[in-house]
């Protein structure tokens, strides 16, 4: 049973014209004892209301707090709290203070003992000097300790604090969460604090509750932090998942804020030369290889087949990609090519989505980079990285990658186990959004990741890693992005899926052709785009390719494949080797109607008749095997065979993917 | 700086001072000097006024010399019924009204203000009550009190009381109203019983606002008892003026009136005083 626990509790206040404004809608919060939990929103999500309600300071309309397994209806000393503006009694000194709420809630303690508690506390938090003072001669900061020093002082069961640092300077704000920190640590005190700052949240908390803006405002997600205690304000940025989570935090805050500002306008959907919608939101991530979408717009191919306003919204990451789109924020969206396949199977445990796609935007484009470092202690290829991770047993090796399914992740794993690395116990793998690669590089909180371009260039150029490997000497010609929409989103608009479909066709043979690459080069480093300097753009896409700073650079062609060689055809079969992949890392289940599922997420009916009106070459896919670097035979009409026979994987789930019943159940 | 070193007095060197302070002083006695002159040229042109080197020369002995003079020992302090006792004694005689009064306005006042301030339906009910009560002015209580107390003694005192007590009720009630809900919170979560809770929060928060109504109720009532001992009186400082009125004795008057507008002054700089050493904090 947890120790407090907030049942299903609803908060509503009554307005003045006889309506109802509905604060908090069903939070369900369960906490174990000598855990401490941030609140984190935007103001008015209602976060200091919840704590009050845990306080007593406030009743739930509905539900209730249960605290030991005992409804809280009052307010009292065990659950007490640390006021956002320090609610100390001006007229009494600091001593007075603690003795006051010492001697009422400690009363059955002889006097002696309290007294003992009261200077132990004005120690504890460093006030020896001003316990004789009032509070007005105190500074912020130690307003605040006195108000901490009087809540611990009782010995509450569980601590609410509600802001306690927001008014502070950094200094201070920094000295006050450690010794917080270490106040807690050593009392095992359960704690709630209501914040509105990531770092804080992260630093202090062993879960981090996010909640949605009201009115019915609600737990929209709640983050781990698994960062090891004791922990150092200095040092949590290091952790390996500390940019991931903060990241995954600052993420859900703004798109907090965009949901507020898309609810004050509400897009209804414009139709004109016959299609459904012309007014469309694409999402995109800063990649060199978002230029289809990019030329799209640019180039006027959008507005040429009827799409007239396309927005292209830029996102942060992958997974604001597939939360766009599942939430239908976003139309559609370039997708790594796994991305619509996981949804589909409902990866991370979310409901499955069935999604679609019609064609792929690129070919190609990634490479693995290793920090520097690993060059000079003589890493040159996968061998010499095996060796180096070999000789070293005690440190974790952690590679970066941009999202679970994207085919970085795969093919990364693909390469590594290649050479009996296990991906998840030799090495570890953190998900980090592309922009942010060089960073964390440069931070070392990763040795090397698989990403996109420009930030493998990016990190050659200014010397801080090398390329080890591109997916040339991988697997070339996978797909890598494709257009992902909703399956029901493409039966909803058809005709303006297939201007869409047509549209990026043409921008993706303008792409290949080279003649084009510097106008597009120019057109990605543009702010809104890419927004990376043309130097560590160039290569790959329009120079040969980089691999070591300072290093002949290789041209390699079709390192970035935007038309050729029937880039755009979304064959079934690649995206087979993808499922398997998927099932072999254990990311989603295989699924035992896998052809079901392929013929469903592939819109190939769309594709060809997008080529067929455009006057292009229409190739139907092959079925033939096919194999990577290592020279493993996949064969499409085995596929479990073939994920049966890799020495590495994650244990293996088949499971038959029921897409009507998903169809039905959301509606 | 803290508030024991405040209130130390530095050790007091004229010299010093004065050289700190000589714009503060010499500009008010400047102003003060020019306005006995004008006064001055004033009465000598209209003659119906006793310039101040005539109120001073008239009423040198014995009443600014000797304050506290009684003219017919026999009488002893009985005297003061006659009027023939020094303004000295006069004065202390209406700081006793008013202090009996003052105190009476204060205790039911505040009393009054801090269960108003509690209850927002009785505030609403009392409130048009008393704010129609505290326009009426403090002399046409006169014919009531007496009627009341049938003497003037009470009927003074109940003057000052009637007078001084509405900013009592008031900037209490506000006070409790005003207070923080943050001290309401921490009274909660500590659960404080009712006793507590007052003594140790309700009270001591509202004491700054108390301390304002205080003081604009010690200045009313200073001008009411004037008032009051005027016109119904037998002794007091008032009654000192209409007396040396009726006897036509215009400089006595004028002095009464410097005597009451110092003793005004000092009454609400003691009331200020008073505040400061119990809210040191806010």
């Amino acid at each position: 049973m947890a120790f407090l626990e907030v049942d299903h509790v609803d908060r509503v206040f009554p307005l003045p014209n006889g309506a109802k404004y509905i604060a908090l809608s069903n939070i369900e919060l369960k906490i174990q004892r000598g855990e401490f939990i941030s609140l984190i929103g935007h103001s008015g999500c209602g976060k200091s209301t919840l704590l009050n309600m845990i306080a007593g300071l406030d009743r739930p309309t509905a539900g209730g707090i249960v605290l030991e397994g005992r409804q809280a209806t009052r307010p009292g000393p065990d659950r007490m709290v640390v006021f956002q503006n320090y609610s100390l009694l001006p007229w009494l000194t600091v001593r007075q203070n603690i003795s006051l709420a010492v001697d009422k809630v400690l009363s059955t303690l002889p006097k002696g003992e309290r007294r003992g508690i009261v200077e132990h506390h004005i120690d504890m938090v460093g006030l020896r000097n001003a316990a004789d003072k009032k509070p007005k001669e105190l500074s912020g900061g130690m307003k605040q300790r006195v108000a901490i020093a009087r809540a611990l002082a009782i010995r509450p069961k569980v601590l609410l604090l509600d802001e306690p640092f927001g008014a502070l300077d950094a200094l201070t704000r920094g000295n006050l969460q450690e010794q917080l920190m270490a106040i807690c640590e050593e009392s095992q005190m359960t704690c709630v604090m209501v914040t509105h700052d990531v770092d804080e949240a992260l630093l202090l908390s062993d879960r981090v509750v996010m909640m949605t803006n009201g009115p019915e405002a609600h737990i929209g997600q709640i983050l781990e932090v698994p960062i090891p205690r004791p922990r150092r304000r200095m040092e949590v940025v290091n952790h390996p998942s500390y940019y991931a989570l903060r990241s995954e935090i600052v993420y859900f805050l703004n798109q907090q804020k965009r949901e507020k500002k898309r609810k004050s306008v509400q897009k209804v959907a414009i139709a004109r030369h016959g299609l459904e919608k012309i007014n469309l939101e694409i999402g995109f991530v800063p990649l060199t290889d978002c230029a289809p979408l990019v030329v799209a717009k640019e180039k006027g191919f959008f507005a040429r087949h009827g799409l007239e306003e396309v927005n292209l919204s830029r996102e942060p990451s992958w997974k604001a990609i597939a939360e766009g789109v599942a939430t239908k924020r976003l139309d559609g969206a370039m997708m790594v090519a796994g991305m619509p396949l996981a949804m589909t199977l409902g990866f991370g445990n979310k409901v499955p989505l069935p999604m679609t796609t019609a064609i792929v935007l690129s070919r190609n484009g990634n490479a693995i980079t290793l920090d520097d470092r690993l060059y000079e202690a003589g890493v040159q290829n996968l061998d010499d990285l095996k060796a180096a991770i070999d000789c070293t047993p005690d440190k974790v090796h952690t590679l970066g990658v941009v999202h679970s399914t994207s085919m970085h992740n795969l093919m990364l794993r693909y390469w590594l186990a290649t050479s009996s690395i296990d991906p998840d116990q030799d090495v570890s793998l953190a998900v980090i959004p592309p922009a942010q690669m060089v960073a964390n590089l440069i931070a070392n909180n990763i040795d090397g990741y698989c990403a996109g371009e420009p930030w493998n260039s990016r990190a050659v150029y200014e010397n801080l890693g090398f390329v080890i490997a591109t997916d040339l000497d991988i697997w070339p010609g996978h797909p890598e992005k494709v257009l992902g929409v909703r399956e029901e989103w493409a039966n909803e608009y058809p005709e303006t899926h297939l201007a869409l479909v047509k549209a990026l066709l043409e921008a993706c043979e303008y792409c290949d052709d080279r003649r084009n690459r510097e106008e597009i080069l120019e057109l990605l480093c543009q702010p809104q785009y890419v927004g990376s300097a043309p130097e560590y753009t160039r290569p790959g896409f329009i120079d040969p390719y980089t691999c070591v700073h300072g290093e002949e650079p290789r041209i390699l062609l079709r390192f970035n494949q935007f038309y050729v060689d029937q880039t755009n055809c979304p064959r079934q079969t690649e995206s087979l080797w993808i499922l398997t992949q998927l099932a072999r890392w254990g990311i989603t289940p295989f699924p035992r109607n896998w052809i079901e599922v392929l013929e469903r997420t592939h819109r190939l009916d769309i594709y060809r008749e997008a080529t067929r009106q455009l006057g292009l070459p229409t190739a139907e896919p092959d079925r033939d095997p096919f194999q990577l670097f290592d020279g493993k035979i996949f064969n499409p009409d085995d596929p479990i065979g073939y994920l049966n026979s890799f020495e590495i994987h994650r244990p293996l789930k088949i499971e038959e993917i029921i897409l009507d019943a998903i169809e039905k159940a959301t509606p | 700086m803290t508030a024991t070193a405040g209130r130390r007095l530095p050790a007091f060197d004229i010299a010093t001072f004065f050289r700190r302070n000589s714009r503060r002083i010499i500009a008010p006695v400047v102003a003060l000097f020019i306005a006995l002159v004008i006064w001055q040229i004033f009465s000598s042109v209209t003659q119906s006024l006793p310039g101040p080197i005539q109120v001073i020369q008239e009423t040198w002995d014995p009443w600014i010399i000797c304050p506290f003079f009684v003219g017919d020992e026999s009488f002893g302090l009985n005297g003061l019924q006659g009027g023939d006792v020094g303004l000295g004694w006069q004065t202390i005689a209406s700081l006793i009204r008013v202090a009996i009064g003052y105190s009476l306005a204060s205790i039911i006042g505040i009393i009054v203000g801090v269960i108003i301030g509690i209850s927002p339906l009785l505030y609403q009910a009392v409130d048009p009550m008393f704010q129609v009560l505290r326009t009426v002015p403090p002399l046409a209580w006169l014919p009531i009190a007496l009627a009341i107390f049938k003497d003037s003694g009470p009927a003074g005192i109940f003057i000052i009381f009637v007078t001084a007590i509405w900013p009592i009720i008031y900037n209490t009630a506000v006070g409790v109203q005003q207070m923080p809900q943050d001290y309401k919170n921490v009274a909660k979560v500590l659960r404080l019983s009712g006793k507590e809770y007052f003594f140790s929060i309700l009270l001591p928060s509202i004491v700054p606002y108390m301390f304002t109504g205080l003081k604009l109720g010690i200045g009313l009532a200073w001008l009411a008892i004037v008032a009051a001992e005027m016109l119904r009186g037998d002794t007091g400082i008032g009654f000192y003026i209409w007396n040396a009125y009726n006897s036509g004795a215009l400089s006595e008057v004028i002095l009464a009136l410097v005597y009451i507008g110092l003793v005004g002054f000092m009454l609400d700089k003691l009331v200020g005083f008073a505040a400061t050493l119990v809210s040191s904090d806010k």
